[in-house]
This record gives structure tokens, C-alpha cells and sequence, in this order.
């Protein structure tokens, strides 16, 4: 019986944590991107809120829930806000299969920095991931407007094509980890000493295209495209109801798919790798904090390569991006599970 | 217990999310206005009250694709995890199967339906 509350405490410390990470770092990314973005552009970026435009998201964010509650008058009321549900829900669970470190002790008792390790994580992260097409078609379909309609339709056809590509390029990592569980493929990593990344280039690049698809990411935020749809399905919604989108679509997903890239092609929580050799530690000195630091840093880096990719490169147009994802992406994908499926012997 | 954590985690987020929600309604000022609710639309007033109509067919077909190819990748995704006990035997299974799944690719590409212009080209 003692163990039992033992869980359900160590549970709720977790989804605390969770909550903060994918909620306020979340909203601080924001302050992030824009000062990447200034910088990019040779700008300082906001600087008057606070030591360099510190206290920004906090402003924003009161702005945003002081706003008036808006609703398109021809729209459908329920679905309007269903959405938003479908849009914040899902995307934040993915966050309950992700690693964050190897297993530690505390007062003698056996803590995992992952809320379930479930023997289906992988399975766990596209199923919700699935569920993002429905929040953006329903946000188009019921506002009943025209722009936030053809957005919506944009996006639903961007993500649909890129899902089948991001499935068959994961399978390679798949294969040579033999589980489906977040935390055993990086153990197979550590223990086969080696990123999957050396043997996996091609499902990574085609893993990137798709994270970059699927999170309205330049060069593929054709849903958006300020230029011609004005923010595509967000046209309609106000205050922090508009807010829940950009948060959801831009910070949370691309965290939560940088975090499952990490996982699955930079080895997690591992050191620097040198193939079939073993691992190279230079942050040896922090001790039993660097492998949390090691995978912050992984998922910074590739998080800091989206927003570059963001605010260098022009957008594509829709067909031309889904011919990508069809034409390009999938035959590769499916060529690197031929390929991997012959080499995985040698690695095993 | 996997699945507990994840159901409160579920029961969490729905919380979460319905005050996220209703927080401009709780919050925000309530000062109604003529056409503050008026669907945006460049200013100009609406032909058509209702913008759910007819949209471009390439979106179905995708569609249609997604369904096929996705059914797929849920009969591979256990298939990769048991490889290493399956042998030469699984190899080769997998090897007719992602045949034939390219091959369908191929026809669908060829009968052009991956193809949005051809509206113009056929001008």
C-alpha cells in the first residue's frame, strides 16, 4: 500500500515538471525565437520589457488573456473550441514518453526521468501526433471563414503526407534497436556504442523535412503564409485562444519532435559518440548531472537549427510540397529500411 | 501503473486546457459591437455567408494515399521489432511486401495523382 502512494507521488512531481517545462519554457521559447530572429536580421529584437526584453512573454501573455472572448458569427461554437483541446492536449502528452536521463536513486528508491516508459512510446508519439490533422481541420471547418478554411485544408494536406514519410523513415532506428520503447533505444545506443545517426543519415534527413512539415516550419508553413492568407486558421481566434495555436504548433511540437529525433538518431542522454568505439565525455566534471545536460543541449541544437532554417529560407508551394513527400521523402524512406534491414546483422 | 500515469497525465492536460480556454470568457472585457464577430474577409462584405464549400480534389487524393500507405506502416512497425529473432525468412516477407507497397506508389504516381496542375497543362 506504501508503495502505491510513493507512485502516485513521484507521478504528479513529474507531470508538475512536465507542465513547466512544456508550458514555460514554452512560452519562453517565444522570446527565444524572436530574439534569434532580430539577431538573424541584425536587429536587437524586443529590449524595452525588462534586461533585453526578458519580461516580454509575461506581457504578452497578459495582453493575451485580457482580450475580449470573439466568435465568428456563422461558425460552429462547440468545434471552435474543441480544437483547441485537440490542438493543446495531444501535443503535450507526447512529452509523457520522452526521457529526459538514465535511471537515478532517491532515498533508495528507483526513479525513471520519464512519466511512463510504455512498451509502445514510439507507437504512443505518432498516435498522438495523428491527432494533430483533426485541431487544425476543425479550427478551418469552424470558424466557417474563408481564409482559416483554405489553411486549414493546406495544413491537413501537408501533415497527411508527411506522416506516412516520418513513419518508414523511424523504422530504420526501429530495426536496429529491436523496441518501441523510448527509454530501451537509448539504452541499445549506449550499449551498441553508436548513434543511430552514422548508419541512419537518410531517415534523419528525411525525419528533419518531416518535423519541419508537420510543425508548420519555413520552408513548409504553407497553412500560414502571412503574404496571402494572413495566418491561415488562426484568423479567427482571439486573445489566448489565438496563443494556444503558435504555442502549440511552433514550441511544444517542435520541442517534443526534437526531443523523439534526439532519442531515436542522437543517442538521448549519451556523450558524444565515435562509432563501435565508445563515448567521449567532455562534461565529465558535472558528474551524475551531465547526461541531463547532454540531452538539453542535443535538443537546444537541433531546436536552434529549425528557428535558423525558419528565418533564412522562403516557402515552398503546396503541391510542390507534397510532391516532396511523396515523389523524394517516402521511396528514400523505404529504400533506408531495405538498407538498414541488410546491415542491421553487422550491428546487432 | 504505465498507463495510469498516462490517463492522470490525460486528466492533467483536459484541466489545463479547458482553463486556457475559458480564460478570455472569465477575464476579458465584454463590450458587444456590431461587427466585431463579422468573419474577416479583407473588409469586404460576404458574398456567401458560409465558406464550407467544395475544395481542390488533390487534397482527397492525398487522402486516399494516406489511408493506404498508413494501414501499411501499421503492419511494418511490429514486423521491425521481432527482425532480429525472424532471420533470412523476414527479410525476404519484408522484402515482397515493401515491393509491393512501391509498386502501388508507382501506379498512383503514374495515373497522376500526385499531380495538381493539370488543369493547365491540358490548356
Amino acid at each position: 500500500m506504501e508503495s502505491v502512494w510513493i507512485d502516485l507521488l513521484v507521478v504528479f512531481l513529474k507531470i508538475i515538471v512536465i507542465l513547466a517545462v512544456a508550458l514555460g519554457v514554452g512560452a519562453y521559447l517565444t522570446w527565444v525565437e524572436r530574439k534569434v530572429a532580430a539577431h538573424i536580421q541584425r536587429r536587437p529584437g524586443p529590449m524595452v520589457v525588462g534586461w533585453h526584453g526578458l519580461l516580454q512573454p509575461i506581457a504578452d501573455g497578459l495582453k493575451l488573456i485580457t482580450k475580449e472572448d470573439l466568435f465568428p458569427r456563422y461558425g460552429n461554437r462547440f468545434l471552435y473550441n474543441l480544437a483547441l483541446v485537440l490542438a493543446l492536449v495531444p501535443a503535450t502528452l507526447v512529452f509523457a514518453v520522452v526521457p529526459f536521463g538514465p535511471e537515478f536513486e532517491v532515498f533508495g528508491y528507483k526513479v525513471k526521468p520519464i512519466l511512463t516508459d510504455v512498451n509502445v512510446g514510439i507507437l504512443l508519439v505518432f498516435g498522438l501526433g495523428s491527432l494533430a490533422v483533426y485541431a487544425i481541420a476543425l479550427a478551418g471547418w469552424a470558424s466557417n471563414s474563408k481564409y482559416p478554411l483554405i489553411g486549414s485544408m493546406r495544413k491537413a494536406g501537408v501533415i497527411i503526407s508527411y506522416e506516412v514519410a516520418i513513419t518508414f523513415a523511424v523504422m530504420g532506428p526501429l530495426i536496429l534497436a529491436g523496441t518501441l520503447s523510448t527509454y530501451e533505444i537509448v539504452q541499445s545506443q549506449i550499449e551498441q556504442k553508436l548513434w543511430y545517426v552514422w548508419v541512419q543519415p537518410i531517415a534523419f534527413v528525411v525525419y528533419m523535412f518531416s518535423l519541419l512539415a508537420e510543425t508548420g516550419r519555413i520552408p513548409f508553413d504553407i497553412q500560414e503564409a502571412e503574404a496571402e492568407l494572413v495566418t491561415g486558421f488562426t484568423v479567427e481566434y482571439g486573445g489566448m485562444k489565438f496563443g494556444i495555436f503558435p504555442l502549440v504548433e511552433w514550441y511544444i511540437e517542435v520541442l517534443t519532435l526534437s526531443a523523439i529525433g534526439v532519442v531515436l538518431f542522437l543517442g538521448g542522454w549519451s556523450p558524444i559518440n565515435i562509432p563501435f568505439v565508445g563515448f567521449v565525455d567532455p562534461l565529465f566534471f558535472l558528474g551524475p548531472l551531465s547526461p541531463y545536460v547532454w540531452f538539453l543541449l542535443k535538443v537546444t541544437a537541433l531546436f536552434l537549427f529549425i528557428l535558423w532554417l525558419h528565418w533564412t529560407l522562403p516557402r515552398y508551394r503546396i503541391d510542390q510540397i507534397t510532391e516532396i513527400a511523396w515523389k523524394v521523402m517516402l521511396p528514400l524512406a523505404l529504400f533506408n529500411i531495405v538498407i538498414t534491414s541488410i546491415i542491421a546483422p553487422l550491428i546487432w | 501503473m504505465d498507463y495510469v500515469a498516462f490517463l492522470i497525465f490525460l486528466a492533467v492536460m483536459m484541466g489545463v486546457a479547458l482553463i486556457l480556454v475559458s480564460l478570455n470568457w472569465l477575464l476579458g472585457p465584454k463590450t458587444p459591437q456590431e461587427y466585431e464577430d463579422y468573419p474577416y474577409e479583407c473588409g469586404v462584405p460576404l458574398y456567401d455567408r458560409s465558406a464550407q464549400t467544395t475544395f481542390h480534389q488533390g487534397y482527397y487524393l492525398l487522402g486516399l494515399l494516406l489511408l493506404l500507405f498508413d494501414i501499411e506502416a501499421a503492419f511494418l512497425f511490429p514486423w521491425t521489432i521481432v527482425y532480429r529473432w525472424l532471420g533470412v525468412f523476414g527479410f525476404i516477407e519484408m522484402f515482397l511486401f515493401i515491393l509491393i507497397l512501391t509498386y502501388g506508389l508507382l501506379y498512383a504516381w503514374r495515373k497522376g495523382a500526385l499531380r495538381w496542375h493539370f488543369e493547365l497543362e491540358e490548356m
